[in-house]
């Protein structure tokens, strides 16, 4: 193992090590919610979970269980930092993050505790970098209190259909309306733009819809600003999960499949905008 | 001052081209001499242009199926120009499938580098595409700035690491900072090195080698071998050169002067660049 | 208004509105008995393009009884309708435009595949008809290629290129990157391309001459042409006088009109009068960079778009822009005061304006009996204005 490098005693020191053949299997979902700089990042035995938030309105959840990863060892129950993902993404991707089949960046990942930096070391073909990027204290996420027993609609679709909504959404709209319901018209994206409104309807038999399950009528508003991010992860993703609680919570389930087909999840949690009348 | 040469080989032309994109990702104008064997793209390394300099050196003959030039005199055999290296690089990149490409020197509402490509078409005449590039003819008692750079005292020669593992590198710790460290050893060892309140980055690349110069070169005692020579440098301008590589080289070196010059030298097949940075403190 | 176009006209609608983004901000759009045409024009009037699109093109066509129906709107909202042009192909089956009248919003739905549907209810405003006085049947020179012939050619220029030189004889064309400032000749590279007519399918010359234009409308033009695989006409006569682009085929037809250089020497000259610290409103246009591309707008009052006499029958009596909705000046019922108001700070109505350009002139026409009839805009002020936003 190339990258074996440190001494027995640095290793002895170490709370969290955890290694992958294939960089890119983390890097890959982490792009998926990179839209604030600070991330915290939260390892249990179960594996990563890195959380980002925006304006307390917006939180991104990316998981990577611990089977993913070649060694994942931890020593406490629980193991928290906060670091720059933009930084560490640069860092993960210091090779390039070749999609070239065959070529891929060995990663080994190293933490020694609170007030230590995160380590990375990163090989390829033979070249060695190392990367120490400072942590910090971890502040605790929100909690948006987003439980499957309150969801009332449920919406499962394969993610080709939505990118391309996501990908013509207006704008200069500064919501996206999103109507779940029972009767028509089923699945609904709404904008209203500075030249007029438009909507995207997905029947609940089309062949992209795998589950429909709205019980209720439900129009909600979120801020476009707020949700654009999101697209990172449809892009990535291959199917997504649209829920909505009785008080309008919307969460987005990505479901994503990394170079060896392995699944990881990457979830986005938003606040409605404001109340709306149901029509 | 006459100056008429022709390209009528297809593989010519590509290398060419490839060579002129390059300057030109290089740099905004440089000075392009001509002699009777030999062109030459050169930047001398002044402040204006951030201290950087380059010398690149083509012989006509692998290149050129006709090659005519009658320098200021007898003497001077020697044509020396000014020009934007973008404009010819665009004009030949229009000219890709050409039956032949002229390029000469020409008095037309300025004095001209043109260009003139005979394009194919699906008639039965071809197409002429001429571009008449601007120049400014630099006079004879300005030609000693644009003499080939002398060799600087260096204290570590060695080999480069794959330039496009390099470019890689060198582009993500161009966000994560302005300034890099590069350092080598007589070893083969060079590492790229970055460091920020956020983070510290150093790539290590080893085995590389390191270019026998023969005589002074070589002179290293063996405690010598493993110190690193350093010089700290606008990441952009290392980036700016990585970027600008069309091709492999069959070989490239790298000279430190310790916190002084980065000196950069690619070899291929008929051409040769070298590229200098200056260190900053 | 109600119309359904399918399969891969659906496309070719796409691109026609995509080139006519090349030329203006605004697309007007009128429903005819001969079919759906969709215009727009360039703030500096210097540009114009208008598609025709017969019944025939769509599966359904059904416009409104009696008086034409007219309306404009942002064209980068009808744009965005159309916004994935790569995949429109694959996912849109079917594109039905519907006009509500009383919500005054044009509705775009597209049933896609998997069921999709977008729907796409797109404001709009009335507007008065735009109208070009153009007439290429009598132009003097004719040459028509192949697309590919012509976006080969462009492609020797650089992008930034802003205009370009045609000049024909006999048997030869030559395209020529224009090159606009004295100063700016020692620094630009001058590019030329020589065709011989054998490249053409159609090479008609009856004189030779020398034409400069705009070439991002021909830009624009090409994309459409490249991607239906129709040729492009192109009919022009002296410099000064509008070039004429079109496309045709059996159930649609485009033309682009462009404004050429004059080449006068006079105006050539600069014009003493710009150096003065208060020139008169229509002296404004030389502050724009492309003072050269100006195309005046003519309210006449003939009804109908059959409005195509030639410059020199019908002297424009104003140079006016189509009348902005939100223009206070509406409002007002001293249009015909104003009128007369207008006509007395204008240069003399009879000659071109003194350009380096000459004009080109268009009718623009209102329908009869509406509330518009009858009513002129403070033009210079508004195409003063334009000329401001382009610099």
């Amino acid at each position: 193992m190339p990258l074996s490098t440190q001494s027995q005693a640095d290793e002895a020191q170490y709370v969290l090590v955890a290694s992958l053949d294939n960089a890119r299997n983390i890097s890959n979902i982490l792009k998926a919610i990179t839209f604030k700089d600070h991330a915290i990042f939260n390892a249990t035995p179960n594996g990563l979970k890195v959380t980002v938030e925006d304006s307390k309105c917006l939180q991104a959840n990316a998981f990577i269980q611990a089977d993913i990863f070649q060694e994942f060892t931890i020593k406490e129950d629980s193991v928290g930092f906060q670091v720059n993902l933009t930084v560490l993404l640069d860092c993960l991707t210091i090779f390039g993050g070749s999609t070239v089949p065959g070529v891929s960046t060995a990663l080994r990942m190293c933490y020694m505790g609170y007030g230590h930096p995160l380590t990375l070391f990163l090989e390829e073909g033979g070249v060695v970098t190392v990367c120490k990027i400072n942590t910090q204290e971890p502040e605790e996420p929100i909690d948006f209190d987003f439980c499957s027993s309150n969801v009332t609609n449920k919406v499962i679709l394969q993610s080709e259909s939505l990118k391309e909504a996501f990908s013509e959404l207006d704008m200069t709209s500064e919501v996206l309306q999103v109507t779940m319901s029972p009767s028509q018209p089923y699945f609904r994206l709404s904008t209203f733009g500075n030249s007029g409104n438009a909507h995207y309807d997905y029947p609940k038999d089309s062949d992209m819809m795998e589950l429909f399950q709205c019980t209720k009528t439900q129009t909600n508003r979120y801020k476009m600003s707020l949700l654009k991010p999101s697209t990172k992860a449809l892009a990535l993703s291959c199917k997504v999960s649209v829920r909505t609680d009785s008080r309008g919570f919307l969460s987005l389930q990505y479901l994503v499949r990394n170079d060896d087909g392995q699944i990881c999840f990457v979830e986005y949690y938003c606040c409605p905008d404001e109340e709306v009348g149901e029509d | 001052m006459k100056f008429r040469s022709k390209i009528i080989d297809i593989g010519c032309l590509n290398n060419f081209t490839r060579v002129v994109t390059t300057i030109s990702k290089l740099t905004k104008t440089c000075v392009l001499r001509l002699t009777p064997d030999n062109l030459y793209f050169v930047l001398s390394g002044k402040v204006a242009n951030g201290g950087v300099g380059m010398w690149c050196e083509l012989s006509q003959a692998n290149f050129f199926d006709e090659f005519q030039l009658e320098g200021v005199s007898v003497k001077a055999n020697e044509v020396c120009l000014e020009l934007a290296p973008e404009n010819l690089s665009r004009a030949l990149r229009t000219a890709q499938n050409a039956k032949a490409v002229k390029i000469k020197l020409t008095k037309k509402h300025c004095p001209c580098l043109t260009v003139a490509a005979e394009l194919p078409t699906m008639s039965s005449m071809s197409r002429v595409v001429t571009h008449d590039i601007p120049v400014d003819v630099i006079p004879r008692r300005l030609w000693n700035d644009f003499q080939e750079p002398s060799m600087p005292d260096f204290d570590v020669s060695i080999y480069m690491p794959p330039l496009k593992i390099m470019k890689n590198v060198v582009d993500r710790m161009k966000n994560l900072s302005n300034f890099l460290v590069i350092e080598a050893n007589m070893n083969g060892e060079m590492n790229l090195k970055i460091e920020t309140d956020l983070v510290s980055v150093t790539t290590h690349f080893k085995d590389l080698g390191n270019p026998p110069w023969g005589g002074d070169g070589s002179q290293h005692s063996q405690g010598d071998q493993e110190t690193m020579v350093q010089a700290r440098v606008d990441v952009r301008k290392l980036q700016q050169f990585l970027m600008g590589q069309q091709f492999n080289p069959s070989k490239a070196m790298c000279n430190i002067v310790q916190n002084s010059i980065l000196h950069l030298i690619l070899l291929y097949e008929d051409v040769s660049l070298q590229y200098f940075i200056p260190a900053v403190a | 208004m109600d119309c359904v176009v399918t399969g891969g006209n659906v496309k070719v609608l796409a691109k026609a509105i995509h080139s006519l983004s090349r030329i203006g901000d605004e697309l007007y759009l009128e429903p005819q008995e001969d079919g759906l045409t969709l215009r727009s024009v360039n703030s500096s009037r210097s540009a114009y393009a208008c598609f025709l699109f017969a019944p025939l093109f769509f599966s359904r066509y059904a416009i409104p009884n009696g008086h034409g129906f007219r309306c404009k709107m942002a064209i980068k909202s009808v744009q965005a309708v159309f916004r994935s042009l790569a995949s429109l192909e694959k996912t849109v089956e079917k594109c039905h435009i519907e006009l509500d009248g009383d919500k005054n919003r044009l509705t775009f739905t597209l049933h896609c595949k998997h069921g999709l549907l977008k729907t796409h209810n797109l404001s709009f405003q009335d507007s008065e008809s735009l109208q070009a006085v153009f007439d290429k049947d009598s132009s003097t020179n004719v040459l028509k290629a192949q697309p590919r012939v012509l976006a080969d050619t462009v492609l020797n220029f650089p992008p930034s290129l802003e205009e370009v030189t045609v000049t024909v004889s006999d048997e030869r064309v030559w395209f020529r990157n224009h090159v606009d400032q004295e100063a700016e000749l020692s620094k630009a590279m001058l590019t030329e391309l020589c065709l011989s007519s054998d490249e053409f399918d159609h090479f008609a010359v009856r004189a030779q001459t020398s034409v400069t234009f705009c070439l991002k409308e021909l830009r624009g033009l090409l994309v459409f042409a490249e991607s239906t695989g129709l040729p492009i006409s192109m009919y022009f006569d002296e410099p000064g006088s509008p070039v004429v682009l079109s496309v045709t085929d059996s159930v649609l037809d485009g033309n682009f009109v462009l404004a050429t250089l004059s080449d006068e020497p006079c105006v050539r000259q600069k014009n003493p009068q710009r150096a003065g610290t208060s020139p008169p409103p229509s002296d404004d246009f030389m502050n724009d960079e492309l003072e050269s591309c100006l195309i005046a707008m003519d309210n006449s009052m003939a009804p109908g778009p059959s409005v195509t006499e030639a410059v020199s029958a019908a002297p424009p009596r104003h140079a006016v822009s189509p009348p902005a909705k939100a223009d206070p000046r509406r409002t007002t019922n001293s249009e015909p005061e104003e009128e007369s108001g207008e006509e007395e700070e204008e240069e003399d109505p009879g000659r071109p304006p003194n350009k380096k350009f000459r004009s080109l002139f268009f009718g623009s026409v209102y329908p009869t009996g509406s509330p518009l009839s009858n009513r002129t805009m403070a033009s210079q002020k508004v195409l003063a204005s334009d000329s401001e936003d382009d610099t």
